[in-house]
């Protein structure tokens, strides 16, 4: 696979590896996020995966741009592939209905199908963790059944309760603590997205897979979720 | 206990060090002071190493009390100061005893201000900072701005010295700001047109702005497309939406965004940017990558000695 580099700031390069949400181009860069963070490269501050790219930013007394590049290629290139049977499968349980789900409805309707519809889409597949950005421990998962699809809302919401789960487009994601956001709301997950208690801090993790899985009130209640 | 009892948080003062580096990848942001500059000279008068917590008053407001002895020093946007009452001036060493009071009033020039102790404020680290993120809630005192009867513990410590900034050190915080810029990133989502507009326009800051960017307004500039795949956003990154007014995003910037990005200003105008206040002025100027990154270096290689 090419990847190519581009200046982006005095101390910061990308590297893509496409231009498009595909999940070959999304293994690509996995595949060289873990080789460059298991280099432990002295003086290089953050490696930022998204869809596409990796950013790369270092410290200017340490390291340099030419040098820094040829050493980022040289891993890349020698990156171990991502083994598939290594990728971690994390389930994430999620009570959907209309009183957390706050847009479960206007989908059902936007979509001419049935609530119960709206859900078996959303539960029937895995996901790839894409990125995590925006806000602490928010993943950006994809890709969403094309019937499920549905644009942000055209006025986003001044605040989205904590662990919404929510769809955008083709993506779908949870929101890690209450927020302001334009995505549909389809239900809420009991369980953090984001806490000390987890290694690495952040329940999901770029390469990860997803699966939600729906559960009742009660269960949602019982495993400390709050309406 | 030796420290600061706060009496007056003012309009938005918090715990800042160097920022919070490393942890990006969870989107966590970056934080820290938005003028290393004059947090720089701060950590220089008192000896202290750069990446220091220190208090950082956003336009003034901040008062305290002294509960034992401590040695201050006090940099950045002049708020009309005051000892005990008496008038006294940014960029120098003070050294209070218990009792004492100090109060900010409101900037007239520039926007942030620094007040640094010897060996900086011993509040508990959050993510390897010290750095207060008021919308991630992490850091310095409980993840928000400091309020009255907070209490900020330092160590005791009073400089034989007392230690001014030189004259010509002290940054003039009215000039119009030249931020100079390194092509990059979506560089080519802009034509020649809009790049000419982008340099030749006198921009305005009207005061659209936070820790997290600073929006600017003054000739459009619309890029060819209104979306990009979302990817990671450096320190400095210019965004434009399509509404054509750029934003420079700054320390408390998402990780990830969506927005095409015409360039990155560097670090040292970034600094100056951040005291801008509504009504400043400023223009956008390229440098190339390598000229940008000694510019750097040397500022690095001053301060962190």
């Amino acid at each position: 696979m090419n990847f190519t580099f581009q200046v982006a700031s005095f101390n910061t390069f990308m590297i893509y590896f496409g231009h498009r949400i595909d999940p070959q181009v999304s293994k690509e860069v996995q595949k060289a996020y873990r080789a460059l963070k298991n280099a432990r490269l002295i003086g290089v501050l953050e490696i930022i995966p998204s869809y596409a790219s990796l950013m790369v930013s270092y410290d200017v007394l340490t390291q340099n741009y030419d040098s820094l590049c040829k050493r980022v290629e040289e891993i890349i290139m020698m990156a171990r592939p991502i083994d598939e049977a290594e990728q971690k499968t994390v389930s994430i349980p999620s009570y959907y209905h209309p009183e957390v789900g706050l847009d479960l409805e206007t989908v059902a309707e936007e979509k001419n199908l049935s609530i119960d519809a709206i859900i078996a889409l959303h539960v029937n597949q895995s996901y790839n963790v894409y990125a995590v950005g925006f806000a602490p421990g928010f993943a950006y998962l994809g890709e969403l059944n094309e019937a499920l699809a549905s644009p942000r809302l055209a006025n986003p919401r001044k605040s989205i309760p904590k662990g919404s789960v929510s769809i955008a487009d083709r993506q779908t994601a949870v929101y890690p603590t209450q927020s302001p956001g334009g995505w549909k709301i389809l239900g809420r997950t009991p369980i953090a997205m984001f806490d000390t208690a987890y290694e690495g801090l952040s329940l999901l993790h770029v390469g990860d897979l997803v699966r939600f899985e729906a559960i009742s009130r009660a269960e949602f209640l019982k495993l400390g979720g709050i309406l | 206990m030796n420290g600061l009892k706060i009496l007056n948080g003012g309009l938005q003062s918090s715990i800042q060090d160097a920022g919070r580096i490393g942890v990006s990848d969870i989107g966590l942001t970056q934080s820290g002071a938005m003028d290393e500059l004059a947090f720089g000279y701060v950590q220089m008068l008192l000896g202290n190493a750069f990446n220091t917590a220190t208090v950082e008053i956003a336009l003034g407001g901040l008062s305290f009390e002294v509960k034992g002895k401590v040695c201050i020093a006090l940099g950045g946007a002049d708020m009309g100061c005051t000892i005990n009452g008496k008038p006294v001036s940014m960029w120098e060493t003070y050294n209070l005893i218990e009792g004492d009071t100090l109060s900010f009033g409101f900037a007239s020039h520039g926007h942030f201000a620094y007040m640094g102790v010897v060996g900086g404020f011993q509040t508990p680290k959050s993510y390897g900072s010290f750095s207060t993120s008021i919308k991630e809630s992490l850091g310095g005192v409980e993840g928000r701005k400091l309020m009255a009867g907070d209490f900020l513990a330092c160590k005791p410590s009073q400089l034989k010295d007392k230690r001014y900034l030189k004259k010509e050190f002290i940054p003039n915080y009215d000039e119009e700001v030249h931020l100079r810029l390194v092509l990059g990133y979506q560089e080519a989502l802009f034509d020649e047109v809009q790049k000419e507009t982008f340099f030749n326009t006198v921009y305005t800051y009207k005061g659209e702005g936070d820790r997290m960017g600073y929006r600017l307004s003054g000739e459009k500039v619309v890029p060819k497309v209104n979306g990009i795949l979302s990817e990671a956003i450096c320190y400095g990154a210019v965004q434009i939406p399509i509404h054509g007014e750029p934003i420079v995003l700054l320390k408390e910037r998402q990780t990830i965004g969506g927005y095409p990005k015409i360039g990155s200003v560097i670090c040292t105008d970034c600094f100056k940017l951040a005291q801008v206040k509504a009504g400043g002025k400023v223009r956008f100027r390229v440098i190339s990558q390598e000229e940008a990154q000694a510019e750097a270096q040397a500022f690095y290689r001053f301060f962190r000695f």
